[in-house]
């Protein structure tokens, strides 16, 4: 069972998942064997707003680090996501085309992008943040926005 | 609002916000355009505020609520007011069958805004339709 860090900033509550490597954007990078399943933060999936259209780039299609991965339309703005892994798709979750509010709903789990092969993954993960240095850069992100509201 | 019993339209009152505005300007379209005689406008800022002729009408009549995000402050000032939300509508529901219609500004809609309001004021009208032929029209309920 998964487990969070969560932290109450302003009236928002967020919560970071403990079993998953992080980019500094928001997106987090989870291992499943020898594959690497993607999605949204909760505070990024916050920030953003109510997710209207979510489009993954298809199966096989390989990605640098860096590279866009999806881009996503809310309620408030369009988002490029880019890949935290360097490798090939080998999977989209279908929510995304029928249920991409599952992102706001369920960003640790229903809410996934897409599950990626891997090229050099030890690499790509010593470059993401874990969860508590992401939990700390999320926290002081959160109070930079509370104090424009 | 008058003392004829006929449907309640609420819109979101998310002032400065896109989609709050869609939903205003459809409630505005079906309200003085596309079915006056069997609908009226309540503000929802008039239901926070306790307006006791606001709170007639919805306690008295069939609400339609128009949220513009998923808080649905309308659906739920109806309900705490004392009224019965016969159907909901969330602009973004909407928006997601009209992709092609993005809507976009806040005190003036873009194009694509006004084709969406005038896509959702019309699914209104049907819904108004609906509830009247039912004979709920004039009923709570």
């Amino acid at each position: 069972m998964t487990e969070f860090l969560e932290t109450t900033v302003d009236k928002f509550r967020f919560k970071v998942a403990t079993d998953r490597y992080y980019s500094s954007e928001g997106l987090w990078a989870q291992e499943l064997g020898n594959r690497i399943r993607i999605g949204l933060t909760d505070f990024l999936q916050q920030r953003s707003g109510d997710v209207a259209f979510a489009e993954v780039k298809p199966d096989g299609t390989e990605l640098a680090v860096g590279d866009e991965v999806a881009t996503i339309e809310t309620i408030k703005v369009n988002i490029s996501l880019t890949s935290p892994v360097k490798g090939k798709i080998v999977e989209v979750n279908p929510n995304m085309e029928t249920t991409p509010e599952a992102i706001n709903q369920d960003p640790y789990g229903g809410g996934w992008l897409a599950v990626i092969e891997p090229a050099d993954w030890k690499t790509d993960q010593a470059a993401l943040l874990d969860p508590q240095a992401y939990f700390t850069l999320m926290k002081g992100q959160a109070e930079e926005e509370a104090k424009k509201l | 609002m008058t003392d004829e019993r006929n449907v309640v339209i609420v819109p979101c009152s998310g002032i400065g916000k896109t989609y709050g505005t869609v939903s205003r300007e459809a409630a505005y379209d079906v309200t003085e355009g596309l079915r006056p005689a069997d609908t009226q406008l309540v503000a929802l800022s008039l239901l926070v505020l306790g307006d006791e002729a606001a709170r007639a009408a919805v306690a008295e009549n069939p609400a339609i609520t128009i949220d513009g995000c998923k808080l649905a402050c309308a659906a739920k000032m109806v309900r705490q007011s004392g009224g019965t939300v016969a159907h909901e509508v969330a602009v973004l529901d909407v928006y997601r069958r009209y992709k092609q219609f993005k809507p976009q500004g806040i005190a003036q809609l873009n194009e694509g805004g006004q084709q969406l309001a005038r896509a959702l004021a019309e699914e209104i009208a049907g819904v108004v339709d609906d509830l009247s032929a039912a004979g709920n029209g004039g009923q709570n309920g």
